[in-house]
């Protein structure tokens, strides 16, 4: 008995996380040390191919490269742009659902559905919203509010490409970080909120100053994961726009992926994608350090 | 119970691990099967396969004398009449004439074709045929991808000389054949005859003028008609207008660009092209953002495209009520030039079945199947298929085939993806009239020369 519940105890566990760990192993850490290797090679694709070390050229090339500073610009607009619109609109849920009286579930489920919704297919959709001169969107701007003169060629500049690429951020990202805020504001406890009220302060009050110091961490946690999401968009770039027109829409990860599968530099979309890495994790960092400790978030 | 939880909990972890191990192994040892083919049931039941070796001694007579083999063969045939007619005619020929064995048709779209075949040949699991755009065999011939077929056919030189030497040309890079021809095509101009009828044009245009005076008349129709679509400002929709103004995307050994698209020629084409947008004779849709020029031309708000042999059979599918007329290229100062396209059929190192696999693709390749071909509108590379009674009086190849005549190719260069970005990205500059033509011109070649070098 005490053999067996020594075993239990030492042994069972770690066969619990095992495959877990065998699958963060095989398809996690191998491939990030794999491709840590590729940045310094010209990496080709065959395996019958020598690989020939190439040293820093790759990551030299980057701080180079045009492209890379017009991504780079690219995704930061919008990491500016979506993570805070999805913020400020996943609050704003958060708390009209959280003061409905009944009806909580269904509302958590519709603002949730587009999170699980495909990228694929949302992106599709938008193409066919934003279709130039045809779209749904065109149609309502021209003929059914009277706010433009001719339909508008969305795909074919950068500035208004991105308005359909951003709106379909927003629009997906939402119901995830409702979830969170909801969660955490149903963790307020109710005596906070009722003191304030008995003290005479107004629903503004309440939500400035007692409710959005408690849900900083659950704010810190969307801050920092947005982030790193939206630093990472890349399928909706990728389906709607490919990068174009004349790669004015590319982002890092449409860029770094268009090196590699297009033009077969392995090498260098590897090195691109460890600078990736670098940045997110010293904004990460930086996020973690100044905005608060999400941790707290119980 | 305690004993038991414990079992349970061990034997479940074990499990999980095999299973995880299993998973491993057989996503790495995958070969393309083919043995579910559900029509195909009728012939031999395939679990014999299992106890084959127990009575090995009486089935000695047999036929199965040889192991059968499959022959995977990648292709981006359309989906309307190109694929049905390879996989429910050609294939099930073939295979009756080898029983031993098995082609196995997989359709991969032109998007993912190239990305898909580097991530097989990556690991390690590329087809044993595939069929490429004439663009990529020079790429990936260059890598060491694919078989040179001097080298694996015995009566090579004897053999090559069946095919026409244009399309057999697009194979050879670096003293290699790295490929054989399939199929051969042009662009052509397509208009809607009602459409025509409609804005009283008499004749498709012979000449870039008579060009610019239809599209006047068809932009007179009203808002949202447009003289002429393309999909963007690639080497495949620039080359036909740049070429028969007399430009060049590089010099005829393909060495340099400048001097060739930045020429006064090339400026005067670009020059055309741009106004031929502002104007809104061409669709917008050519700078990037795509446009359906089937779907317009279909519904009347296209008039002209550039099209293929392709399109007469699939787009008589699609649109049956649609009337179009085809044209050669309008011609001007160098003709009416078009682009050459195409797609060669190359084997792959990786292939395990090199000889059954060169079977299949000698099979393709014999008047009879080029023939077979051609009805979904796939023209023959075989100078006797070519000549044939077929071809000759064929409702609508004869266009094609005088087309061909006047066709220039894309560079065959092995960087020719990163050039290709180069050209479509100033050609987009100059058409959304961004930049100055001859600045974009300039640009653009100072960033081309050493693409082309670095070779």
């Amino acid at each position: 008995m005490k053999k067996s519940l020594l075993l239990r105890k030492n042994v069972v566990p770690y066969l619990f996380i095992l495959p877990l760990v065998l699958f963060y192993l095989s398809f996690q850490l191998y491939p990030m040390i794999k491709e840590f290797q590729m940045s310094f090679f010209d990496w080709t694709f065959n395996p019958g191919k020598e690989n020939i070390f190439v040293g820093w050229e790759n990551y030299q090339h980057i701080f180079q490269d045009p492209k890379v500073k017009l991504a780079l610009k690219n995704t930061l607009l919008y990491a500016l742009i979506t993570v805070p619109g999805q913020m400020i609109l996943a609050m704003l849920v958060a708390l009209l659902i959280d003061a409905l009286p009944r009806g909580k579930g269904v509302f958590r489920v519709l603002y949730y559905l587009p999170v699980i919704t495909s990228w694929v297919i949302a992106s599709i959709l938008v193409r066919f919203l934003f279709n130039f001169p045809k779209g749904i969107i065109n149609y309502l701007l021209l003929d059914v509010f009277s706010l433009i003169d001719a339909p508008i060629n969305w795909f074919g500049a950068p500035g208004t490409a991105f308005v359909a690429i951003d709106l379909l951020g927003i629009w997906k990202g939402i119901g995830w970080s409702m979830l969170i805020y909801l969660s955490a504001l149903q963790g307020i406890p109710k005596e906070l909120l009722e003191a304030a009220e008995v003290d005479g302060a107004s629903p503004w009050r309440r939500f400035w100053s007692v409710k959005l110091p408690l849900l900083t961490p659950a704010i810190s946690y969307t801050l920092i994961l947005l982030t790193i999401g939206a630093m990472n968009v890349f399928l909706s770039v990728f389906l709607i726009t490919g990068g174009g027109p004349q790669q004015k829409t590319e982002v890092f990860l449409s860029y770094l992926y268009h090196q590699a599968f297009e033009f077969f530099d392995f090498g260098y979309g590897a090195a691109l994608s460890v600078v990736l890495a670098i940045g997110l994790l010293i904004v990460s960092i930086l996020q973690y350090r100044f905005v608060g400790k999400p941790e707290r978030l119980r | 119970m305690f004993e038991k939880n414990r079992v349970l909990v061990l034997s479940l972890s074990i499990l999980t691990i095999f299973a995880l191990l299993l998973a491993g192994c057989t996503q790495a040892a995958t070969v393309p099967t083919n043995d579910v083919d559900m029509d195909d049931s009728a012939e031999e039941p395939e679990p014999a396969e299992e106890t084959a070796p127990a009575e090995e001694t009486e089935m000695e007579d047999e036929p199965a004398e040889e192991e059968p083999v499959t022959v995977t063969f990648w292709h981006g045939y359309n989906a309307e009449v190109e694929t049905p007619l390879l996989e429910n005619e050609i294939i099930p020929a073939f295979e009756a004439e080898h029983p031993n064995i098995k082609v196995e048709s997989v359709n991969q779209p032109y998007d993912e074709f190239r990305r898909q075949l580097i991530i097989s040949l990556n690991a390690g699991t590329a087809p044993d045929l595939a069929r490429i755009d004439i663009l990529w065999a020079a790429e990936f011939g260059d890598t060491g991808a694919l078989v040179s077929m001097e080298e694996f056919i015995d009566n090579w030189d004897t053999y090559k000389d069946k095919f026409l030497p244009g399309p057999l040309a697009t194979n050879y890079f670096n003293s290699h054949y790295y490929g054989l021809p399939l199929d051969t095509n042009t662009r052509v101009l397509v208009y809607n005859k009602a459409m025509f009828a409609e804005a009283g044009i008499e004749a498709p245009p012979a000449t870039m003028d008579e060009f610019v005076t239809a599209c006047e008349k068809i932009s007179a129709l009203g808002e949202g008609k447009y003289c002429f679509a393309d999909g963007g400002t690639y080497l495949w929709a620039m080359g036909p207008w740049l070429w028969s103004m007399g430009g060049a995307f590089t010099d005829p050994e393909i060495t340099v660009a400048s001097g060739y698209f930045n020429s006064e020629q090339s400026v005067a084409a670009y020059e055309w092209m741009r106004m031929m947008v502002e104007k809104g004779y061409w669709h917008p849709g050519i700078l990037g953002s795509g446009v359906d020029s089937w779907g317009g031309f279909g519904q009347g708000e296209i008039a002209m495209l550039l099209e293929g042999p392709w399109f007469p059979p699939s787009f008589g599918d699609q649109f049956p009520d649609v009337e179009f007329g085809l044209a050669l290229m309008p011609a001007d100062e160098a003709g009416p030039v078009s682009v050459v396209g195409g797609e060669d059929i190359v084997m792959f190192q990786q292939s395990e079945n090199k000889e059954a696999a060169f079977l299949f693709m000698d099979y393709l390749l014999s008047e009879e199947v080029q023939l077979k071909l051609s009805e979904a509108g796939q023209i023959p590379v075989l100078a006797s298929a070519a000549e044939s009674d077929t071809i000759q009086n064929h409702d609508f190849f004869g266009i094609f085939l005088d087309q061909l005549k006047y066709a220039a190719a894309r560079p065959p260069h092995p960087n020719l993806a990163r050039m290709e970005e180069v050209y479509t990205n100033y050609s987009g500059y100059i058409l959304a009239g961004e930049m100055d033509t001859q600045e974009a011109l300039d640009a653009a070649v100072l960033e081309l020369d050493p693409i082309m070098e670095s070779r």
